[in-house]
């Protein structure tokens, strides 16, 4: 009787607290994953750590506030915005980051390029925007109870687009020509360009993809997350620590990361303070860059 | 010795003489001159819109008791001073109006650190000043002066009144705290919590989120497993858009009444949180849609003159002009011994309501509101005695 009485209380512990928390902490952690794609990507194929990644989800946002007021469709927005970003990103390397790419001190030099680009696009925000937030309505309203477990549909939205996305990145990474030419470029540049692969051209259009990416999260996380011009910086910190955790430059090993440290994030806040959960996943960054500074997974191109 | 003092008689019986005639001339001049108010407030910078209000409010009133022949025949004249809410700058200020304009009354400090220097400045001037603004509790407890009175509500009574409209709303509610965790979190969650304890309430689980924390929903599980009848919260700008959207979302909402301090919810936010804030209740001392015939003269009035609506600090920097008034009526006098025992105790009328001056720690006594979130504004929904409201006295000075 008494075992009975717990087996329940068990039971619905799991339905009722462990599971919500769960499936909720795969839609943060879809939304991280999708942070840290562009992220990665960049880092992976030019060896730039564009710390204006944030500003780029943030301008992604804004784009689809700006043309939601001009009557656009939510929908057409998802399509809309990353074709703009990606147009964005393109003139960014081109005019910006080839300029200091060459020099022997890249990675410092990309490293505050960036960072001064973040500066500027956070008060360009405020300027044009002002410092009040924005709050999309959210395209698909209402909540869905599945086995017990409430949850936004909208949420389930992402968890669902944010799979189809991930997929989609890894079949155009590791399944066409044209990621074959990205990964050729990343394992030996002088190789590659060669064997004829266009080498500017493919850079110039890997940083407009992760740009891309990086504005179709904004547009995709505007309606939960709700649209400010410090917003970069929300999801920044976590999704270097993904791309850290995962192995610098991975597509498989941010995944893994960004699923699995939204989940210690999530489940943890249930029993400490939430002051102690971001301690708690920086870490895990620690010490992996002490135990296994290469991460999860190798870099891209490079197995 | 002995000798020198009675030697100096005869000069000092003549200079005594001599200042008599001063004083008495000097009274009979009073009489027509006009009684003066100086007015220390933020008049430029951050707390300029505050300074606004308090002008708009003291001139009104300046000007209706004018029209209607002053007080005891002498006119009003308010004198301001800019003290850009710092509370160095209003000490210079203060006591400039106190020894060279000569004012009876001193009004208009909006920060409460400005408040509370003031308050020495007036006790070495020997003078009496009213804050019409500032909500720190300490200006009327621990560091309460005899020579300064409050006629606005405390931060304290917002609290209280929210507390009291709880649980007559759900008698011993369980309730779950949320605030950001800073200094002004975990203080406002603090103080509501011992309120509510105190009436009843069953604290079940409080949590400090980062401030500007992205995403709440991984504390709804705790909140879930809590179930609390009612949720307080003290987070502010744009986590307040977040959390009671995330809360809405997640069909919480639904579940709970969500209460919160004053800052939660205002007119910066209230768009972007959009229908989520529906429903949201607060306490507050004044909203100009308090239904009684007074308001409603006044803030039509107001309108009239000004071209805008008046705000709390608007309404109380008016309040202040009729209190001086009634008290300078009731002693016959501006002399400041006669006038404080004259405001201790003192009932008088205001938009807001009667409201009574507590003789023992000098802060004003009255009706607060507890308003609700009703179509994107707030809503009177529930009126809670001020002694219900104001809590103990806790000045020891006087």
């Amino acid at each position: 009787m008494h075992g009975g009485a717990c087996m329940n209380e068990l039971l619905e512990s799991l339905q009722f607290i462990y599971g919500p928390q769960i499936a909720n902490g795969l839609a943060i952690g879809m939304a991280v994953v999708l942070m840290a794609l562009g992220l990665t990507i960049i880092f992976g194929l030019l060896d730039v750590i564009n710390m204006s990644h944030g500003e780029f989800y943030a301008l992604g946002a804004y784009l689809a506030v700006t043309l939601a007021g001009q009557g656009v469709n939510f929908w057409f927005c998802l399509v809309l915005v990353p074709l703009l970003m990606a147009a964005i990103g393109y003139f960014t390397e081109r005019t910006l980051i080839q300029r200091v790419f060459h020099s022997k001190d890249r990675h410092i030099l990309t490293l505050l390029l960036t960072f001064g680009l973040a500066i500027i696009t956070e008060d360009l925000f405020k300027l044009g925007y002002g410092p009040n937030p924005y709050k999309p309505e959210s395209p698909i309203p209402g909540a869905s109870e599945l086995f017990g477990i409430m949850l936004p549909n909208y949420r389930v939205f992402l968890i669902v687009a944010g799979s189809c996305i991930i997929v989609a990145v890894w079949m155009l990474v590791y399944r066409t020509r044209l990621g074959a030419m990205v990964r050729a470029a990343a394992w030996d540049k002088h190789m590659a360009a060669s064997l004829g692969v266009p080498v500017e051209r493919v850079y110039a259009g890997t940083f407009a993809f992760g740009v891309a990416l990086a504005g179709l999260s904004g547009v995709l996380l505007a309606p939960i997350y709700s649209v400010f011009p410090t917003m970069g910086k929300d999801f920044i910190l976590m999704a270097f620590t993904v791309v850290i955790v995962g192995g610098m430059g991975s597509i498989k090993g941010a995944v893994i990361a960004g699923l699995l440290l939204t989940q210690v994030q999530s489940i943890s806040s249930l029993f400490i303070s939430p002051v102690w959960s971001e301690p708690l996943v920086f870490g895990i960054m620690v010490l992996f860059l002490i135990v296994r500074p290469q991460g999860l997974a190798g870099r891209l191109g490079h197995g | 010795m002995k000798q020198r003092q009675l030697r100096h008689t005869p000069l000092a019986a003549a200079f005594a003489l001599a200042c008599l005639t001063l004083t008495a001339s000097s009274a009979l001049y009073a009489q027509a001159a006009p009684i003066r108010i100086g007015v220390v407030t933020p008049l430029t910078g951050t707390y300029a819109g505050i300074g606004q209000q308090v002008k708009w409010g003291i001139d009104l009133a300046v000007k209706e008791i004018n029209d209607k022949g002053g007080i005891m025949g002498r006119k009003i004249e308010a004198i301001y001073e800019d003290e850009e809410a710092n509370p160095n700058v209003a000490v210079q200020k203060a006591e400039k109006l106190f020894q060279v304009t000569k004012v009876d009354f001193l009004t208009g400090t909006v920060n409460s650190g400005s408040t509370l220097a003031v308050g020495q400045v007036a006790e070495r001037n020997q003078r009496l000043a009213a804050t019409t603004v500032s909500f720190s509790d300490a200006i009327t407890g621990d560091k309460c002066s005899p020579n300064m009175f409050r006629v606005n509500a405390k931060a304290g009574m917002q609290s209280a009144a929210l507390v009291e409209w709880m649980v007559k709303e759900k008698p011993s509610p369980s309730v779950f705290y949320l605030g950001p965790d800073y200094e002004m979190g975990r203080s406002t969650v603090a103080a509501f919590k011992s309120a509510a304890e105190k009436r009843g309430g069953k604290s079940v689980g409080e949590i400090y989120a980062p401030l500007d924390n992205k995403d709440y929903s991984p504390y709804f599980g705790q909140m879930r497993a809590a179930k609390p009848q009612v949720l307080y919260t003290s987070v502010a700008g744009n986590d307040t858009v977040r959390f009671l959207n995330q809360l809405s979302e997640f069909g919480l909402a639904k579940t709970m009444q969500i209460v919160g301090a004053a800052g939660t919810v205002t007119a910066q936010n209230m768009g972007a949180i959009g229908k989520a804030a529906e429903g949201y209740v607060t306490g507050a001392a004044y909203s100009a849609d308090i239904d009684t015939a007074e308001n409603r003269k006044f803030v039509a009035d107001f309108k009239a003159a000004w071209k805008n609506e008046p705000d709390l600090y608007g309404v109380d920097s008016y309040g202040v002009v009729y209190f001086y008034k009634a008290a300078v009526e009731k002693a016959g006098t501006t002399d400041t011994e006669k006038l404080r025992a004259a405001m201790r105790g003192l009932e008088w009328q205001t938009p807001q309501g009667k409201k009574l001056m507590r003789a023992g720690d000098h802060q004003a006594v009255q009706d607060m509101y507890a308003v609700k979130v009703t179509n994107g504004k707030f809503q009177i929904i529930a009126k809670v005695p001020g002694e219900a409201a104001v809590g103990p006295d806790t000045c020891t000075r006087f």
